[in-house]
């Protein structure tokens, strides 16, 4: 192990890891090429799963075809969940790399090993854009019917939307990518020549000339500041986008502004929960503990319930404007999405997305464990599948056929329950991203080892008077 | 991002405390030329009120106009407080040090002033007395059988405003026994008596510096979700309201929290800079702290820049002719679109252009042009919210009409500015605006790491 | 006997601790003796005593008195005017919601308050032996003991490094 004893007195014990950065790059390469029996495991047990969910998405395929968005409501439900938890992760690494914090070092890089993930998140975007019905209303425009249907768009520029988002989607992919190489170059560029096999050639192809001049650090710093304020705004956008076209738009008269921010913040709130569950398995049976530090849960788990704060607040005021007006079109919402169609998932939402975590992560002595921000994490991550649930399943299911062009929704319809297929897809999309992240793991070092070493420039540990408190550099 | 050179406890006190022990000489006359202005400002709603409403401009169907839109950018830079206490004080930003003082006493008197304008506007401001506290205790409206709406978001505002005042002056005045204390030690006679009275016999020893140090976090962790309520609940005022379509969004309320945030953290870097020339604390204010306020902005700008578009997008999304007349109003019809323009190039494109160069962000002339600029922006905001949703309210055109705001009605705006820096001016004569402990404790945890040839400023830290 | 304070001035941090070292060694207790500064030192920095607290009930039980009143009153005013407003139910739950989370907020603050100046031991009406100097950025060591311990006390202190010792019977010594 490279690290030494952990440090920290009273409360905040075991607080700070200290690894030795001479050890770093050859413990780091032998635990990538690793592949310990838990670890053949799991990837075998999602591997599993994936295959479910190819044979679910087929036989629905096959069933159903990709006329109506009926019977894909679980399938994008799927879809969202898989893009929220890919797209939101790098931009937790993005943030945090942004405020220079020191703590956020053992994360960035499993926070940008979600990317990859990204490429299957676009694939299994392109059945939902052949799936997304047209802005003009194909048949003939009744008495109480719209010509072109409420969305973004409006009239409707060419392309509209299923091109755009298509190339939304591409965009933000690779974007996380770029931005994933970009910050493993250093690492790829260290571990060459000790890799092997494939890894040897992938580390020398994608590390091209690197060799840590003063001139190529800085222009990675600068580039990872502009491409991740890039990637930001093209995420806000993108989430804008999809919880418009897949979501509001498929409810006729359902006009909601924040709609797209609760949708990003429960982005971030999952993606946060996804790094802190990768975290502590890494922690717990990845050997990893003399790396990732309890500072690490200790300061991102309060990040992870000031958002789950926020998620409640953006819900709640969606909420109460609408309840407030007694308006026909926002209560017939109200019933189809929180009180009456979806209750159910609704209170499973708004306990494992709010209630549940905000209970774990209100105590300070949970906080600094490894365990309660995970726990808090994984609820987060089944509270954001049941508000994915809740919201694409009821929009594909809101308007059939010639009602998405009311302009408002009359009746409140009743839930549409999952079946065999729709599981398989569901875990099947679950297990899918598990299983590549699991196989990027073994591609790239989990841990990004320049921002490590980097951190053991400017984290020490001291004497002040009579007591030993953490040192922290303050470079800029 | 500790750029300033080493200070020790008597250069501090002598320096921080230059505002209390000494007078100088242009403080009684601008207290005066302020105080002026704010009796003008009470005469003339003295005035308002005794002539009625006709002085203003205020008409059917736009029933709120300057006044409201005060009270909201009011409560606006009373975020700032909490924003740079708070959130700072959470993430242990070290550049907080000089500026939570001041942006915490900023938030309490903007609260007041803020409070002050639904006061006037109620025209008739006994009746608020009557509502509440006539002998013996039946509201005098109730009495006579008029049942107030309990449910309304005008319920809601008090509650919220009441809550965050009280805890804003809690939070300021724990905040400031240590440095009652220093007071209470320079100081002779009756204020040696009051200070230390205020300082509650505080020693300094270690219990009672641990249980501060948990008070500013714990305070902090309380006060940021009323904050969030606060300005939320005052959005609501316009959100919950159907019959004007523009304000009928749910996205009101993290709009206008985050357009608070936008307006306070600029009021308050306007107000250090003020402090830094007026009382020469170039030691204390630098401009690493500036630059960190103009970074933040960065940020809390763009954030604000997202959520208005969203709320402009979502306007004209629904499509509803209602809306859209708003819409045509704010955006195609002059003098209105001239102010919209007017008002997104003030508060985004042109300061966050200027905070986006380093050499800008540190000339302190430049950046408090920026911050005025944002602040003149977000009182148009608010205004060009109000005014063109009720100037084009519902479909019934025959009711449209405009707003012209008369000289009553800026006289009073104009007193708001007066009252609030009077305020400010007078209580940098009582209490430190830069609290002296929290410089005293950056000095203490400054050391320095060695990295090859170069040496890096660095803290020690506790959590 | 009696106990008596004694104060001792320091003009550096470490010779602070080292007094505080020193009367570990002579077998006083930690609790007799405290570090007075004019800022807050990290936990532990002068090897002092741990402070146990119980500030963290003190929001929590306002918390609950507040949303016990927070909910009494809007739901009381609610049926005290029972008004149809808008098609609302006469308990409306949401605008409830609304004022007993700002009536919780505001009395867990309170009680945060008094928490906090109470577990201060504030206000301590008779202050004990202090010197103004240490605002001024002296950190003052006051020691506790018997009284016919008052003199080896001040001469460990001033062997520690203190510039100045402050005692109750108006005696001081540099």
């Amino acid at each position: 192990m490279a690290a030494t004893e952990p440090k920290g007195h009273g409360q905040h014990a075991g607080m700070w890891v200290f690894p030795d950065a001479t050890l770093m790059t050859a413990e780091m390469g032998e635990k990538t090429k690793a592949m310990p029996r838990a670890f053949t495991l799991g990837l075998a047990v999602a591997g599993i799963l994936f295959i479910l969910g190819i044979v679910g998405f087929i036989a629905r395929a096959a069933d159903n075809g990709f006329d109506e968005i009926g019977p894909w409501g679980y399938y994008m439900a799927i879809f969202s969940m898989v893009f929220m938890v890919t797209s939101g992760a790098p931009l937790a690494a993005v943030a945090f790399r942004f405020t220079k914090s020191h703590w956020r070092r053992p994360l960035s890089r499993v926070a940008e090993l979600f990317s990859i993930v990204g490429i299957l998140n676009l694939l299994m975007f392109i059945p939902l854009m052949f799936l997304l019905p047209d802005i003009a209303n194909p048949g003939e425009v009744a008495e109480g019917s719209l010509a072109v249907r409420r969305t973004i768009w409006f009239e409707g520029p060419i392309g509209a939307p299923h091109a755009w988002d298509l190339v939304g989607v591409a965009f933000l992919t690779i974007t996380s990518m770029a931005i994933l190489w970009l910050s493993a170059i250093p690492d790829m560029a260290e571990c060459r020549f000790t890799a092997t096999g494939f890894r040897r050639t992938l580390y020398s192809r994608l590390s091209g000339g690197w060799y840590g001049t003063k001139r190529q650090w800085n222009s990675q710093k600068a580039g990872l500041a502009l491409l991740g304020a890039f990637y930001f705004m093209i995420l806000v956008f993108m989430h804008f986008v999809i919880s418009s076209d897949y979501a509001q738009s498929l409810i006729p008269g359902w006009k909601d502004s924040i709609f797209p921010v609760i949708y990003t913040i429960t982005s971030l709130q999952m993606g946060l929960g996804a790094i802190l569950v990768a975290l502590f398995i890494m922690r717990r049976w990845g050997g990893y503990e003399g790396y990732i530090g309890k500072s690490t849960f200790w300061s991102a788990s309060k990040v992870l319930l000031g958002i789950t704060l926020l998620w409640v607040y953006h819900l709640f005021a969606f909420f109460i404007t609408f309840w407030y007006g007694r308006m026909e079109i926002e209560q017939n919402i109200i019933k189809y999405l929180v009180t009456d169609t979806y209750a159910i998932i609704f209170l499973l939402n708004l306990i494992f997305s709010f209630a549940a975590p905000f209970a774990v992560l209100l105590w300070n002595p949970v906080r600094r464990s490894a365990w309660g921000p995970a726990l808090a994490g994984v609820m987060v991550l089944f509270g954001g599948l049941m508000f994915n649930i809740r919201i694409f399943v009821g929009s594909a299911n809101a308007a059939p056929g010639a009602d998405l062009f009311k302009p408002i929704m009359e009746h409140v319809p009743a839930p549409v329950y999952p079946d065999i297929w729709d599981v398989f897809m569901v875990i099947g999309g679950l297990g899918a991203t598990v299983f590549i992240y699991l196989l990027a793991t073994r591609v790239l070092p989990v841990m990004s080892l320049w921002e490590m070493k980097e951190g053991t420039l400017y984290q020490k540990w001291g004497k002040f008077i009579r007591g030993e408190y953490l040192i922290l550099g303050k470079p800029e | 991002m500790q750029e300033g050179k080493p200070l020790n406890s008597k250069q501090v006190n002598r320096e921080l405390l230059v505002s209390i022990l000494n007078s100088p000489k242009w403080f009684f006359g601008a207290l005066a030329v302020l105080g002026l202005i704010v009796l003008i400002a009470m005469s003339t709603a003295g005035f308002m009120i005794n002539q009625g409403f006709g002085v203003t401009g205020l008409n059917r169907p736009v029933m709120w106009g300057f006044f409201i839109t005060n009270f909201v950018f009011w409560i606006g830079i009373s975020h700032a407080g909490v924003m740079l206490s708070a959130i700072l004080r959470l993430s242990k930003a070290e550049w907080r040090r000089p500026a939570t003082r001041a942006a915490e006493i900023l938030t309490v008197f903007s609260l007041m002033t803020a409070m002050t304008m639904p006061l006037i506007h109620t025209g008739r401001p006994w009746r608020t007395v009557y509502w509440i506290y006539t002998m013996p205790f039946v509201p005098y409206d109730y009495a006579r059988g008029i049942w107030p709406n309990v449910r309304s978001p005008l319920v809601w505002d008090p509650s919220a405003v009441y809550t965050y005042l009280t805890s804003s002056i809690l939070f300021v005045m724990v905040a400031l026994i240590p440095d009652f204390a220093v007071l209470r030690d320079r100081t002779t006679g009756m204020s040696h008596r009051i200070y230390g009275m205020l300082a509650m016999g505080w020693q300094g020893n270690a219990r009672q510096w641990k249980l501060q140090i948990i008070a500013g976090v714990l305070l902090s962790a309380l006060i940021l979700p009323v904050f969030v309520s606060v300005h939320s609940i005052v959005s609501w005022d316009f959100g919950m309201a159907v019959s004007v379509k523009s304000w009928h969004s749910t996205i009101f309320a993290p709009y206008f929290v985050v357009g608070a945030v936008h307006s306070g953290v600029s009021a308050v870097a306007l107000v250090l800079i003020i402090l830094r020339y007026i009382y020469g604390w170039q030691n204390y204010i630098r401009h690493e702290h500036i630059d960190a306020l103009a970074r933040l902005l960065i940020v809390v700008a763009t954030g604000w820049f997202y959520f208005f578009v969203m709320e402009v997008i979502f306007g004209f999304y629904g499509r509803e002719a209602d809306e859209i007349a708003v819409r045509n109003l704010q955006f195609t019809v002059s003098p209105w679109n001239i102010w919209m323009m007017i008002f997104v190039g003030m508060t985004y494109f042109l300061p966050v252009s200027i905070w986006l160069s380093r050499s800008l962000r540190r000339n302190l002339w430049v950046m408090s042009l920026a911050c005025i600029f944002v602040n003149i922006g977000m009182w148009l905001e608010r205004f060009l919210i109000i005014v063109p949703g009720l100037a084009r309210k519902q479909l019934l055109t025959f009711d449209w009409y405009t707003y012209r705001p008369t000289s009553v009605e800026w006289i009073i705006i104009v007193g708001t500015f007066a009252l609030v820096s009077m305020l400010m001016l007078t209580i940098a004569r009582v209490v430190p605006l830069i609290p002296l402990y929290d410089i005293k404790e950056g000095e203490i945890l400054r050391t320095e790491i060695k990295i090859g040839r170069v040496t890096v400023p660095a803290v020690f830290r506790e959590d | 006997m009696a106990k008596a304070p004694i104060l001792g001035l320091f003009e550096s941090a470490d010779h602070a601790a080292d007094a505080g070292d020193a009367l570990k060694a002579a077998g006083v207790s930690p609790a007799d003796y405290d570090f007075l500064t004019d800022t807050p030192y990290p936990e532990g920095a002068f090897g002092e005593r741990e402070e146990p607290h119980r500030v963290y009930i003190f929001p929590f039980i306002g918390a609950l008195i507040g949303l016990t009143v927070g909910i009494m009153l809007t739901s009381m005013t609610q049926f005290a005017y029972p008004l149809t407003q808008g098609g609302k139910p006469i308990l409306s739950l949401p605008p409830m919601a609304v004022v007993t989370y700002e009536s919780m907020m505001l009395t867990a603050i309170i009680f945060t308050i008094i928490g906090i100046i109470f577990e201060s031991r504030l206000p301590a009406f008779k202050q004990g032996l202090y010197d103004t100097r240490i605002t001024e950025g002296y950190i003052g060591v006051l020691v506790n003991v018997d009284e016919d311990q008052l003199g080896s006390t001040q001469t460990l202190l001033t062997q520690a490094g203190a510039i100045d010792v402050v005692r109750n019977d108006g005696g001081s010594a540099a």
